[in-house]
């Protein structure tokens, strides 16, 4: 109780710090950036056409308050025009559909409403021994591009898999032991010890290969995503305690980029399970680019007539991170000019034979704007992973920094 | 020593083309041209190897992309290297858009992390990625995060000395040596016989030792430390008719840099 008491205050205090004492600073010594970006989403789902509007501004503050005290925070104004509910049952097969209780339908609509927070604000204390983190800050683990076994803290969107992550509450001390190698130690707090996230984590270096060794324990939540609770307001929550006990590398083998990243997973009530993912990477000489990562979770359903409703819900709202079991990741990217680069991304569904195509285009169009744009064919049959049913779309951004 | 010289191989041509380029001994600037007359190749590029001997150097640098379009990129870093070139650290601090974000170089840049701060992610980048332009530029990691010696990489042959940007030059043909990966095949470079600075460098296709890549030009030398350096270099790129300028905007030498600069954990900072 008395840990938890410690966050409510820092978060608290982080806040004034933010507010108040960094605008008394002399002004030179706090660095004010970030960016606004423009994102227009359009989806043609059936017979109908969705289309989505989001306008983000995020303002990164950052100062050195001394040699070994630096601060850093971020705020986030986010507003949505549009189709501003989202009813996920559209996206589903009628043999799904069909299963649900009528007097939960309503709890499938994901709204997207306006919002501002501090993503981020957090204290860091360096001194050569080691550095200490302390406030809400970005947790990143594994060495994947798309998925991320060893991360349970984030669940990279497939079809952007770059864009940042949300931050954390979390205490994390870093201690590195000689030049290459740095043991961390990170404390998530919830409401009691036993509810609080920690982890631990070795990494190191041999020869050509970077290795990390992790262990992790935290409250996962998964949803009954076909029983709503007592107040009828939300889907029955079934929290239990998640063990990990993860590894990862990163390397080279023949010329090509390689990786690897396991995580074995003990859960308190449902089944055990684990993940993999593996991938490669190579850069021609004509400069294209090319990447493959392979992904198992054993959460997904190696068969696609046994994709339950909670599958497809815990996929959407990142409880876990496929319905299917195997996929495989395909990334190529060219520079077709020096300020465009295309690319064509596709996730394909081992285990049901669906397939998702991504072709991109980034294009830097001034010195701070950059505007990034995808299509995205799903062309599966119903029920599956990728089905054409899911609708098929479009993404652009437009990003100008400061 | 199979190692060492793939360690090596990477690095001359990035040494020049560097702009972190630390450059050393001015021993050699004693040397007299009519001494010279007698020099070979070899002994030529020895004088330039020990003239661009690294040390340690932090600098402040500025790269300018000219794009076909006409459209400038500019870029604004800082960089620190040391052990000859071995060991290079760049962070970005212009524009807003690639603020914070730094790149580790080890091995003379057979090991390459990325650090990119907007996910707080470290990326290990396996060797085909020093082929990767830096920030869309005409340098690519292998340019600029190279240390070395050209003496390793490449036999030389000297031509008849030309006079070049206007300075009186020994010509050097370098061929690759067979046992060595670095990505061109050949280069020519003119050295200014007053003191053994190269002032052009021309680098050639990796498989075809008459397809002309890239020149780098060098100009306003200036002795900084007692150590000549060029605060100007611009690389040309003929496959893709861009061309990126480097300008030095601060450099200091033989700055003392700990080992621990050079790690993950510094690259976060």
């Amino acid at each position: 109780m008395k840990k938890q008491l410690l966050f409510i205050p820092l978060t608290t205090f982080l806040s004034f710090l933010f507010l108040f004492l960094a605008p008394l600073k002399a002004q030179a010594e706090v660095d004010l950036f970030g960016y606004y970006e423009s994102q227009i989403m359009g989806a043609k789902v059936k017979s109908d056409f969705y289309q989505l509007f989001a306008n983000k501004l995020r303002v990164d503050l950052k100062s050195d308050l001394s040699p070994n005290v630096s601060f850093g925070a971020n705020f986030d104004f986010i507003t949505y025009h549009g189709k501003k509910q989202w009813n996920i049952l559209d996206f589903l097969s009628s043999e799904i559909t069909s299963k649900i209780p009528d007097s939960v339908k309503p709890l499938y609509v994901i709204p997207f409403s306006d919002r501002s927070f501090l993503d981020n604000a957090y204290l860091r204390l360096s001194f050569k021994p080691f550095d200490l983190t302390l406030g809400k800050q970005q947790i990143s683990l594994g060495t994947g591009y798309v998925w991320n076994p060893m991360d349970v803290f984030n669940i990279k969107d497939i079809l952007d898999p770059t864009y940042e992550q949300p931050g954390h509450n979390a205490i994390r001390l870093d201690v590195p032991i000689g030049l290459a190698s740095t043991v961390t130690a990170l404390y998530s707090p919830g409401d009691e010890w036993k509810d609080s996230a920690k982890m631990l984590q070795f990494k190191s270096r041999i020869s050509r290969f970077d290795l990390a060794v992790i262990g992790i324990e935290r409250i996962w939540r998964f949803h009954d995503y076909t029983v709503s609770d007592s107040s009828q307001m939300s889907f029955q929550e079934l929290p239990e305690k998640r063990q990990l006990l993860g590894a990862s590398t990163a390397g080279q083998l023949l010329g090509l980029g390689v990786w690897a990243e396991f995580a074995y997973n003990w859960m308190e009530q449902t089944d055990d399970f684990y993940e993999l993912a593996a991938g490669t990477d190579y850069t021609f000489d004509s400069q294209t680019y090319f990447l493959i990562e392979y992904y198992r979770n054993t959460l997904g359903k190696s068969d696609y007539r046994d994709y339950d409703v909670n599958d497809w819900m815990r996929n959407f709202t990142q409880e876990q991170k496929a319905v299917s079991r195997d996929q495989i990741y395909f990334l190529l990217q060219h520079p077709a000019t020096d300020l465009m680069t295309v690319g064509m991304s596709t996730i394909y569904s081992i285990s049901d034979h669906s397939l998702a195509l991504v072709p991109t285009v980034m294009y830097s169009f001034s010195q701070n704007v950059d505007i990034y744009a995808y299509l995205n064919w799903n062309v599966g049959e119903e029920g599956k992973y990728f089905a054409k049913t899911m609708g098929n779309g479009g993404f652009v951004r437009v990003r100008i920094y400061f | 020593m199979k190692e060492k010289s793939k360690q090596s191989k990477i690095s001359r041509v990035k040494l020049f083309s560097s702009i972190v380029i630390i450059l050393s001994a001015s021993s050699v600037l004693t040397a007299s041209s009519s001494s010279g007359q007698d020099l070979t190749g070899e002994e030529i590029i020895q004088k330039v190897d020990d003239l661009l001997t690294t040390q340690t150097a932090h600098a402040k640098m500025k790269m300018t992309i000219e794009t076909t379009s006409g459209q400038k990129r500019t870029f604004v870093y800082e960089s620190w290297t040391k052990d000859e070139g071995e060991k290079n650290l760049i962070r970005y601090l212009e524009p807003s858009r690639v603020k914070d974000q730094a790149v580790l170089m080890l091995n003379n840049a057979n090991d390459i992390w990325m650090f990119f701060p907007r996910t707080q992610r470290v990326r290990k980048l396996a060797t085909h990625a020093k082929k990767q332009k830096m920030q869309g530029s005409d340098f690519s990691y292998e340019d600029m995060g190279s240390g070395g010696e050209f003496k390793e990489d490449f036999e030389a042959k000297r031509l008849e000395d030309e006079e070049k940007e206007g300075r009186d030059c020994y010509k050097v043909e370098l061929n690759r040596k067979p046992d060595s990966d670095i990505s061109y095949s050949r280069l020519l470079i003119w050295v200014i016989k007053e003191n053994y600075y190269p002032i052009v460098i021309k680098y050639y296709d990796e498989k075809d030792p008459t397809y002309l890549q890239k020149t780098l030009t060098q100009s306003n030398i200036e002795v900084i430390d007692g150590i000549p350096t060029a605060k100007n270099m611009v690389m040309r790129n003929l496959n893709d008719q861009t061309q990126t300028v480097m300008e030095i905007i601060d450099i200091e030498y033989d700055v003392e840099l700990d080992d621990s600069l050079f790690t993950e954990r510094s690259l976060k900072r």
